[in-house]
């Protein structure tokens, strides 16, 4: 059953992403007052770029290999989360430490596919992607440390079920609200989507990628989307447990569902930072977090 | 003493002999014609006076006397005075001193005379191609009269525009010929440090249609008009307005006053709808989309608007020499009124969300910065120069039209950066909706054509400024026989201030190039509007005078 649960977690993804994409886009869409495309118009898009043509603008194998790392790292990480509150057959296998090693090897995935193609606007994204990856990081790996600080572990399931387990206190009310505050910087959208800036870079490190490659990244994109909105509902919104899964399931995703109404809307609703306002604004976070882990250990 | 007269024997007293002649159709402009080797102290001199340099007009008069004549224009705004420096040099050997080191504004005046006329600047700081595409044969100077309009030399391999040196330790990131943040060709080679932009060098008029030399060559006065109107898809009416406007001058056409009230109104809504038009624009610049659509839904009524009042959505048709081309109805009136009453509840409050958002402070604020004395120094013109604290309109300035009657504020900020250009252009949507209404308050009865049966006489120069939304707007004629002009020269907002983007670009984020650039609204189709040359092949195709004709024909039907 256990080993049931991981197959039903990447298929759930796999299935899910898209859509919540596409509801980003026409939420998006009814701000601006526009019609905006179907929801569906992800699965399209995605059929679309996958069925289209290789073309290797660069030649070498960092080009190639690039998209296909991004998207192997983040079903291994989806692969891991323990979803409808059940810690699955790999979680005992990893610690929250190998989450944030495969996470952060999406991101060295998406610079080595920019550094290999020696496009100047897909160097200037990697240089920023590399500065968001730096400063983000920290508050995501503070939320698994939270949680390991409070139960002692740093298992997979011990820490994100830690807060399910022991109660909401003030760190963690903390932590919830910096993990909100920095939820548009982990997926990468308005006002941090820099590294991609369309309108300066042109998507900066996707620049030179079309077709199957350019609809793995999206993919990607997608998939880390719902995973950080996943981890969010999986850590900070535990307690509806009813005893059956799909019931579980059910509910966890009609609450990744809402975060995603967060993201649209606070996306709909800013302009993009400059990286140098963005690193400001990093720093806050990553101080807020150190604070709540802080406050964690003394078990406020 | 009137302001021309003043300034006229202020020039002989100080110059003497250097200065040949002077004259003054009207009190408001005077042409002086003066020898070319005192065109540096002129120029200075009427720089120290308080003018402010608005373009330069290079003509050829090798049939008549053997010569290419050169005249630099001034605007003494205080005044409501333009001055015209006319000077002429051999054909064999069109020298002049360059008036580019004292003032900047000149030099893509004077690049564009080297290209076009063939003429030599001596002193020029930077003597390259500036229209002309790379691989145009060396000798072929296109605006000379003797070289046909629909010239076409064989397309040239392997040359290419050499950039200027970057400094040291910079990459350089090419910005163009198409990129998003540029909705037309132009190359901008932008030298970064990290982040940082230490330099910029710009090769544009990449998509010259020939339209001043088409205009003189091929076509009569009252069909340049239609043709004017589209230089620029956004600000059309401006050109028809200022083009019609100087040639009446030159003519002493006195159009009817309803007429004028009518221009009034039309310059005011495309007015409406550019400043909507750009604050979309930038929206989307700083990644900011939803105010994008929601400044262009607001948009869509002035569109719908002006297609019912003129038939088009732009490029209204509606002006012409004489007059304007139709009348408004009471009906019309009415649908103005309430989609202005609509226009203005919107606006205020996208004013109030935009003052209040934090985060386009933040985009916007301390960005695209030079002082009041460069923005001066380099002739800026309109929102880019209100936003520096330049206090200059040519609608309150030169009145045209039915202005002089109409009380409007022209807004001035002193923060001298991007989000003074947003604000100014917020306040100025206000005003647009005032003058509207005041205009159809006191708007007179009467015809709205008036009928011009004789022969415009030839050689007469005549100037005129418009105040398009992004700025003013030059035309100088010089009349000539067969029907047509002699010269048209266009000069549009973009091409002083475009001259000044690497002065506003200079240590700034390079994410904020979008923004800086943008703020000036530029408008490359109207900077570029000289010769038709395909940079990509070199070959130079025009419109045929038929097609020409076929098209303004089409639009003519369907017009009562």
């Amino acid at each position: 059953m256990k080993t049931a649960y991981i197959f039903v977690n990447i298929a759930l993804f796999l299935l899910l992403a898209p859509l919540f994409e596409g509801i980003i886009r026409k939420l998006t869409a009814r701000v601006q007052s526009r019609q905006g495309p179907p929801v569906y118009q992800p699965y399209l898009d995605i059929l679309k770029l996958l069925g289209k043509e290789t073309i290797n603008s660069a030649d070498n194998w960092g080009f190639k290999i690039a998209p296909v790392m991004a998207f192997a790292s983040i079903i291994s990480v989806i692969a891991f989360l323990p979803l409808g509150s059940r810690a699955n057959a790999l979680s005992g296998y990893a610690d929250v430490i190998t989450v944030i090693y495969l996470l952060t090897l999406g991101g060295v995935s998406i610079l080595l596919g920019a550094l290999s193609s020696r496009n100047t606007f897909a160097m200037i994204g990697a240089s920023r992607e590399m500065v968001t990856m730096i400063m983000v990081e920290p508050v995501l790996a503070m939320t698994f440390i939270l949680g390991a600080v409070k139960v002692k572990s740093l298992g997979i399931d011990a820490t994100v079920f830690s807060v399910g387990n022991s109660g909401y206190n003030w760190s963690v009310f903390l932590m919830l609200a910096v993990y909100l505050l920095a939820l548009q910087a982990f997926v990468g959208r308005q006002p941090f989507d820099i590294a991609e800036a369309e309108i300066e870079i042109l998507e900066g490190p996707l620049v030179e990628y079309s077709g199957p490659g350019y609809g793995l990244f999206k993919y990607t994109k997608m998939l880390k989307q719902m995973f950080y909105a996943a981890l969010f509902v999986a850590v900070f919104l535990p307690g509806f447990n009813t005893g059956f899964y799909a019931a579980d399931l059910a509910i966890q995703v009609g609450f990744i569902a809402l975060v995603f109404v967060f993201i649209a809307l606070i996306g709909a609703t800013n302009p993009r930072l400059r990286i140098d306002q963005a690193i400001r604004y990093y720093s806050v976070m990553i101080l807020l977090a150190l604070c709540a882990v802080g406050l964690s250990a003394y078990g406020i | 003493m009137k302001a021309a007269e003043n300034i006229s024997k202020k020039l002989k007293d100080r110059f003497g002999a250097s200065v040949v002649k002077t004259e003054s159709p009207y009190d408001s402009r005077l042409f002086v014609e003066i020898k070319k080797e005192a065109v540096k102290e002129i120029s200075n001199e009427l720089i120290a006076l308080g003018a402010r340099y608005l373009v330069g007009v290079g003509y050829d008069s090798i049939k008549r006397d053997g010569n290419l004549g050169m005249v630099h224009t001034f605007s003494f705004d205080r005044d409501d005075l333009f001055v015209c420096i006319k000077m002429a040099a051999p054909a064999d050997s069109p020298v002049f001193d360059s008036i580019t080191p004292d003032i900047p504004n000149a030099g893509w005046s004077e690049r564009e005379y080297m290209d076009l006329l063939g003429m030599k600047f001596t002193g020029h700081p930077k003597p390259k191609r500036l229209i002309l595409a790379d691989d145009w044969p060396e000798g072929i100077y296109p605006l000379r009269k003797e070289v046909p309009h629909n010239l076409m030399p064989p397309a040239a391999e392997d040359v290419a525009y050499q950039l200027d040196e970057a400094p040291e330790g910079t990459t350089t990131v090419p910005i163009g010929p198409f990129h998003t943040c540029l909705h037309e060709p132009a190359h901008f080679a932008v030298y970064v440090d990290g982040e940082t932009i230490k330099g910029c060098d710009y090769r544009g008029f990449m998509t010259h249609r020939g339209i001043e030399k088409l205009c003189t060559t091929e076509v009569s006065y009252n069909e340049v008009p239609f043709i004017a109107e589209r230089i620029c898809g956004i600000c059309g009416s401006v050109h028809a307005t200022s083009y019609s406007q100087a040639v009446e001058l030159a003519a002493g056409l006195k159009i009817s006053r309803r007429a004028e009230f009518i221009r009034t109104i039309m310059l005011e809504i495309e007015r409406l709808h550019s400043h909507l038009l750009w604050l979309g624009v930038a929206g989307h610049l700083i990644g900011f989309d939803t105010v994008f659509m929601q400044a262009w839904r607001i948009r869509e009524r002035i569109m719908w608007l002006a297609e019912r009042i003129t038939g088009n959505r732009k490029t209204y048709g509606m002006i012409v020499i004489g007059g304007v081309r139709r009348d408004l109805t009471p009906e019309n009136i009415q649908e103005l009124l309430d989609v202005l009453k609509k226009v203005e509840e919107e606006m205020l409050v996208v004013q109030k969300a935009i003052i209040g958002d934090t985060a386009i402070h933040k985009r916007t604020r301390g960005v695209g910065c030079i002082t009041k004395e460069e923005a001066v120094k380099w002739s800026l013109v309109g929102p880019v120069a209100r936003a520096r604290g330049v206090d200059i309109d040519t609608r309150r300035d030169h009145p045209y039209a039915a202005y002089d009657e109409m009380k409007f504020d022209v807004p001035v900020f002193d923060s001298c950066d991007v989000w003074a250009t947003v604000l100014v252009r917020i306040v100025e949507t206000f005003e647009a909706i005032k003058i509207i209404r005041q205009a159809v308050d006191k708007m007179p009865a009467g015809p709205v054509m008036t009928e011009f049966d004789e022969a415009v006489k030839p050689l007469v120069h005549s100037i005129s400024a418009v105040e398009a939304p992004r700025g003013e707007v030059v035309h100088y004629v010089i009349t000539g026989e067969d029907n047509r002009a002699d010269r048209w020269r266009v000069r549009a907002p973009t091409y002083p201030n475009l001259q000044g983007v690497p002065m506003m670009l200079l240590n700034d984020q390079f994410a904020d190039f979008p923004i800086i650039l943008g703020s000036i609204d530029p408008c490359f189709s109207c900077t570029d509007r000289v010769e038709v040359v395909d940079v990509r092949s070199g070959r130079v195709s025009v419109v045929g005078r038929n097609e020409l004709e076929e098209l303004s024909r089409k639009k003519n039907t369907g017009v009562n």
